[in-house]
């Protein structure tokens, strides 16, 4: 298509430029009903799975109808979330922070309606478009990065095992059968961005070889000792090298210090890293944000490495079950994941969740990994 | 890598302007980029802006943090981005010749 202008002048960038007005005021978006009760809702409860009531002070109630999304959207699709909203909720919608949708209504009787047009939209491959749940015990939506889509550090793809997961556990997104809330993230390098790091179950790309490096560009594209200072194991030093017989500055990598994190590469573009048989999937377990019971947790490594198997994901798919179905019979009511495989001992959780122990878990990143080691008898054989 | 020809140079860049190489680096240079970036015109700020970033880089091999930029040059964050609409990264560092930012950015 022929360039059509928004009436920016490139000749002048800076004429009519509006800058720093933030984002919108979120109370412009309220519907009626929020906007009349806020700060004067009473209590709220789980209508069934996906479906939540808040009742005000005034007697009001709003009913809200969260469904799945799968994050990464076309404007075809956000145009039919908007078409669902218009006809049903007055125009008016959110996301939440997990990235599902809500649609809320102020009426019980309008609440069925919504749902059965909700559940009887599909695409042309059979998935559920707007699968209603996500609410309570349950596992909601997957919070995950860019992936393969969009990302230059990956080490796996984000919605491509997101997708392949939630088919697994679908049946979780509409029920509330879990002890407590499940919460799955992935992140498809261990910059970690979203929540991995804090969720009751995590999955995690990782590299297992050492950066290539470009000698004939490094010195030319890289900041050398940003490169030297991005490494957390000091494996990367300043070098000279000989190539086409010249002599380039350059760094050098001590491949037995190196544990593949891919800090250097995001900071230096002559450093990749990603290998098709080396890249993978690391499980983590027992994460937390809330301060319910017990405080916040960090998750934990309990799978070393799973093999990237585009398009579905099998192995990886197999073990998140073997975990999620082992605590769903074992944990008591109100148990997060983590609070549960600290309570019967993480070497029952390895013998519940089937999972093989490998030295790749035991911590050794510093003087911290210490404390992570058993300096008791306390333990079950 | 794309190249562009200017005022009798060619030079070699990459898909978002920086250049190939600090050492192609030359006054032309700094002409074909204030093209690019929308700037009217050259002052003295401008080129200080520029002669302590190169002076750093040759230093010490990296671009300097903008509080650092700020105080050697003494312009605030402000000034800068009124003399580089683009930023100290991608206006300043681009006009120097210095290595594209990388990171998180």
């Amino acid at each position: 298509m022929a360039f059509i202008s928004s009436g920016y002048d490139p000749k002048e960038p800076m004429k009519n430029r509006i800058s720093d007005i933030g984002p919108r005021k979120y109370d412009d978006f309220y519907p009626p009903v929020i906007a009349a009760n806020k700060g004067k809702w009473l209590y709220h409860e789980y209508l069934q799975p996906g479906v939540l009531v808040h009742v005000a002070e005034s007697g009001d109630k709003v009913f809200t109808v969260r469904c799945g999304g799968a994050r990464l959207m076309s404007t075809i699709h956000i145009r039919e979330i908007c078409e669902i909203a218009d006809k049903h909720c007055g125009g008016h919608l959110r996301f939440t922070t997990r990235n599902n949708i809500e649609f809320m209504v102020d009426e019980e009787s309008k609440v069925q309606p919504l749902i059965k047009d909700l559940e009887s939209r599909k695409f042309a491959g059979g998935s559920f478009k707007f699968p209603v749940g996500g609410t309570g015990a349950g596992i909601t939506n997957i919070v995950h990065t860019q992936g393969w889509i969009h990302c230059h550090t990956p080490a796996t793809d984000a919605s491509g095992p997101v997708k392949a997961v939630m088919d697994e556990l679908f049946d979780d997104f509409k029920d509330h059968r879990m002890p407590a809330h499940l919460r799955v993230s992935l992140a498809c390098c261990l910059n970690m961005c979203g929540a991995v790091h804090c969720s009751d179950i995590a999955i995690l790309g990782y590299h297992r070889k050492p950066p290539m490096l470009d000698h004939e560009y490094l010195d030319k594209m890289c900041e050398i000792p940003l490169a030297i200072a991005a490494c957390p194991t000091a494996a990367i030093k300043p070098s000279k090298v000989e190539v086409g017989g010249q002599k380039l500055n350059s760094v050098s990598v001590k491949n037995e210090r190196c544990m593949f994190c891919g800090n250097c590469y995001t900071m230096c573009p002559a450093m990749p890293l990603a290998d098709k048989e080396g890249d993978g999937i690391v499980i983590m377990a027992g994460g937390k944000v809330s301060n319910r019971i017990s405080a916040p947790k960090f998750s934990k490594v309990v799978v070393a490495f799973l093999p990237n198997e585009a398009p579905r994901w099998e192995s990886t798919c197999k073990c998140i079950k073997q975990i999620v179905e082992a605590y769903a019979a074992d944990a008591r009511k109100y148990e997060r994941l983590g609070e549960w495989a600290e309570r019967i001992g993480w070497e029952r959780f390895f013998e519940k969740c089937e999972l093989e122990f490998t030295h790749h878990l035991i911590d050794d990143f510093r003087d911290p990994a210490y404390f992570t080691w058993r300096q008791t008898t306390q333990f079950k054989f | 890598m794309p190249s562009v020809d200017f005022m009798g140079k060619t030079f070699t860049v990459d898909e978002d302007g920086f250049i190939d190489s600090y050492d192609n680096w030359c006054e032309e240079w700094v002409q074909w980029v204030k093209q690019q970036e929308g700037i009217d015109e050259l002052t003295e700020e401008h080129t200080k802006v520029i002669q302590v970033l190169q002076e750093y880089y040759e230093k010490n091999g990296i671009a300097p943090m903008v509080r650092v930029l700020s105080k050697v040059t003494g312009f605030k964050l402000k000034h800068i981005y009124e003399l580089f609409p683009s930023g100290p990264g991608k206006g300043a560092c681009k006009m120097a010749g210095l290595p594209k930012p990388t990171g998180c950015v």
